[in-house]
């Protein structure tokens, strides 16, 4: 064994050097606009972050086809920041040092873009995400940017459905994660702040697949309705088709994930009737459509499409700036004009960014999950009601 | 401290197994091989960018502090733990909730306190809180060994996870904390990469120097024997329970000292950071790196932190399968690595 060790750690050693060397060299050509990508490739957030991806670069292909922007390509460099601080900090360096990037997008994952963003403020550098929902990402900084709706407006627009729907007594079920214990929280306060009352709560870790005692206990406090916050699909769906089978038949709000496909796959008939406010692409917005129609033909299924849709926009608006400003080093540029740029995508018309960097002009919306025979590709298994109450 | 007895034939010869194994008395030749190839990809990533090598750097030394003090357990005294990523989560919790000063707290709906501490006061206290918890749970984790040690290890691990995770009036649970304080002394803030390098690499080197003081000592001697055989050192009047004890909180200190570290670099932690999955890895950087090895257990770190962000290098990738396609990828180096030096980089055990 050590002969062998000793005959193969050399050329060995000699084949890392060799491909490194010839990464080293693969970058030259004429000169696009290279901005970083940052997702959650591996790891807890892989689901949103390849989807994220998939639909960057698709948008990308599709600028370059068209010519590019004023006859320059663009070119993603993509790094895995992995839903942790760690790896979002060193995927940002080596964005920014070694590939010396002053824009990317990114991050898929609240706590990477929170690892991530003092960095980039104080470095100068644009951190622009399609897909990061935690409020404190607003305070971040001048350079950072998001077109995903912050949690804070999900809670409101929850808190407010749930009181017109003549809900006084709520009790609630989240899965112990950023996303979904944020989504409670906001809830909670606005519906308590309009007068409800919240009689039990139960929290649930990511790897828990029963829920029916924590069901059983809130629903023996005889509610009025069931809000369900979670973080991944399987346990959305599984705990409507739980709380069904006790026998609860009371109604059951929830968010996007909740009214996910493999959620409503799992819950089956049990989800009938169940309303959500979530982010969704209009079935009137065309070119939203249009976005899901090729995302579609070309990864051959669609996850997470008010996602994609963000991540697929966030291009488009790079692009848009900079085509202004020229110069993919430009990031004071490029930040100015995030804070001018008005744009009508696949996620919405004619929105845009407040000081804080917070996307405003979209809304959520409520709706309503259909009967599974009902259910098809285009309708993603729901009606929607329209927007959210506001007061 | 015991002083070694010199009639003994048994524990001579133990001795002198282990005296064996301080010698370089093995050809280098791997080692020098192995050493050329992590100095490549270093020089590697300081050419094409020097801030990114010393972020890379930073979190090498403080994996290698993990790795380092993870050995005295595992490599010398034989204890097998896996909950090692407890003590650097409570390390870093402590850096987090004494020094964060958040301006901003939109979710913090339960009045938490401030506290606002400098850094250099909270690190000893890492310390320390990490050393007490170490006791209280050292004193019932004494009572098993071998496969049960393993399991409750473990178990240490997760119930950690949960606290952090679900105590949310102390740890703001999955929201994590930010704004956690970067070293200071008087108005000199260590706000530069390179000065926090040069901090983390000072602390490496006071766990090295501990260490090595540790194991060269009577005290690390009692330990390995330890290792070899528990009763038979049971049998000559040493009180093993004392032994384990002291050297699992001293293994403890040193992790909480790495959290601390840990969290003032990255300014930002959730539970995320401190999953079981860390603990494995880094059960898996001080057996790559070689048991009973100071050395190993840096050398270890370095091969696994570079190795994994060397695959950022990677060319030729589809973008959609970067990120899995590295996974694979350095999964297959490692399963090559153990295939090719079970006993690890410098080692001179198997597990």
């Amino acid at each position: 064994m050590r002969l062998l060790s000793r005959k193969w750690v050399v050329p060995f050693g000699l084949l890392i050097i060799l491909v490194m060397a010839v990464a080293a060299c693969n970058g030259q050509g004429d000169k696009p606009f290279r901005i970083g990508v940052m997702e959650s490739l591996t790891g807890p957030g892989e689901t949103y972050g390849n989807v994220a991806l998939q639909a960057k670069q698709m948008a990308v292909d599709e600028i370059n086809e068209a010519g590019g922007i004023d006859g320059r390509m663009i070119e993603l460099v993509v790094e895995d920041s992995k839903c942790s601080a760690q790896d979002a900090i060193t995927a940002y360096n080596k964005l920014t040092d070694v590939d010396g990037i002053k824009i990317i997008l990114g991050t898929s994952c609240s706590g990477a873009m929170l690892g991530a963003a003092p960095l980039a403020e104080k470095d100068g550098v644009i951190l622009f995400s399609g897909l990061a929902t935690n409020p404190d990402i607003a305070e971040a900084g001048d350079y950072i940017f998001r077109t995903s709706m912050s949690d804070a407006q999900l809670g409101v627009d929850t808190g407010n459905l749930l009181w017109a729907d003549g809900v006084r007594k709520l009790v609630t079920i989240t899965e112990a994660t950023d996303y979904a214990e944020g989504v409670r929280r906001t809830t909670v306060a606005q519906f308590e702040k309009r007068g409800g009352e919240v009689v039990g709560a139960e929290r649930y870790a990511s790897d828990v697949t029963d829920f029916r005692t924590q069901l059983t206990k809130l629903f023996g406090e005889n509610p009025d309705a069931l809000h369900i916050s979670a973080q991944a699909e399987f346990a959305g769906g599984t705990i409507v088709k739980q709380g069904r089978e006790l026998g609860y038949d009371g109604p059951i709000y929830s968010e996007i994930v909740a009214v996910g496909k493999t959620a409503l796959d799992i819950a089956g008939d049990a989800a009938t009737g169940m309303k959500a406010v979530v982010a969704d692409i209009s079935p009137e917005n065309a070119k939203g459509q249009e976005v899901l129609t090729n995302f579609q033909e070309r990864y051959g299924e669609i996850t997470l499409a008010w996602y994609l849709g963000s991540a697929y926009d966030d291009v488009y608006i790079a692009a848009e700036c900079l085509k202004e400003t020229g110069d993919d080093q430009d990031a004071d540029g490029f930040r100015d004009c995030m804070y001018e740029v008005t744009w009508s995508g696949a996620i919405g018309e004619n929105y845009s960014f407040d000081e804080k960097g917070e996307v405003v002009g979209l809304t959520n919306v409520v709706v309503q999950v259909l009967p599974a025979a009902e259910r098809t590709v285009d309708n993603q298994g729901y009606n929607v009601l329209g927007s959210a109450p506001s007061e | 401290m015991a002083t070694y007895p010199r009639g003994n034939s048994r524990l001579r010869a133990l001795a002198a197994r282990l005296s064996g194994s301080w010698r370089m008395s093995r050809s280098n030749f791997e080692l020098w091989a192995n050493l050329l190839v992590i100095v490549a990809a270093a020089g590697f990533m300081l050419w094409r960018g020097p801030g990114f090598a010393i972020s890379v750097g930073t979190f090498v030394a403080i994996w290698a502090i993990l790795a380092v003090s993870l050995n005295l357990l595992v490599g010398y005294t034989g204890l097998l733990s896996v909950g090692h990523v407890g003590f650097f989560g409570i390390g870093a919790y402590t850096m987090a909730i004494l020094t964060s000063n958040p301006a901003y707290e939109q979710l913090r709906t339960e009045a938490l306190p401030i506290f606002a501490w400098p850094f250099f006061a909270v690190l000893p206290i890492c310390m320390a809180v990490a050393g007490l918890v170490a006791i209280a749970i050292g004193v019932v984790f004494n009572r098993f060994r071998d496969d049960i040690f393993v399991l409750v290890s473990f178990g240490f691990a997760v119930i950690a996870f949960n606290v952090f995770l679900n105590w949310e009036g102390l740890t703001r649970g999955a929201f994590g904390i930010h704004q956690i304080a970067r070293p200071a002394i008087g108005p000199w803030v260590f706000d530069g990469e390179v000065e926090f390098l040069l901090l983390v690499v000072f602390f490496l080197g006071l766990v090295v120097l501990a260490c090595w003081f540790i194991v060269t000592s009577s005290f690390g001697r009692v330990l390995a024997a330890i290792r070899e055989d528990e009763e038979a050192i049971a049998v000559f009047g040493y009180r093993v329970v004392h032994y384990k004890l002291a050297v699992w909180v001293i293994s403890a200190m040193m992790a909480g000292l790495a959290g601390g570290l840990f969290a003032s670099y990255t300014t930002f932690i959730d539970p995320n950071s401190f999953i079981l999955l860390e603990s494995i890895l880094l059960v898996s950087i001080v057996i790559l790196g070689g048991l009973s090895s100071i050395w190993g257990s840096i050398l270890g770190a370095m091969a696994f932190v570079l190795l994994e962000e060397g695959m950022r290098f990677v060319p030729f990738l589809p973008t959609e399968f970067i990120g899995q396609a590295r996974q694979v990828v350095l999964g297959l180096l490692l399963v090559a690595l153990m295939l090719f030096r079970p006993q690890g980089l410098v080692g001179r055990y198997k597990l």
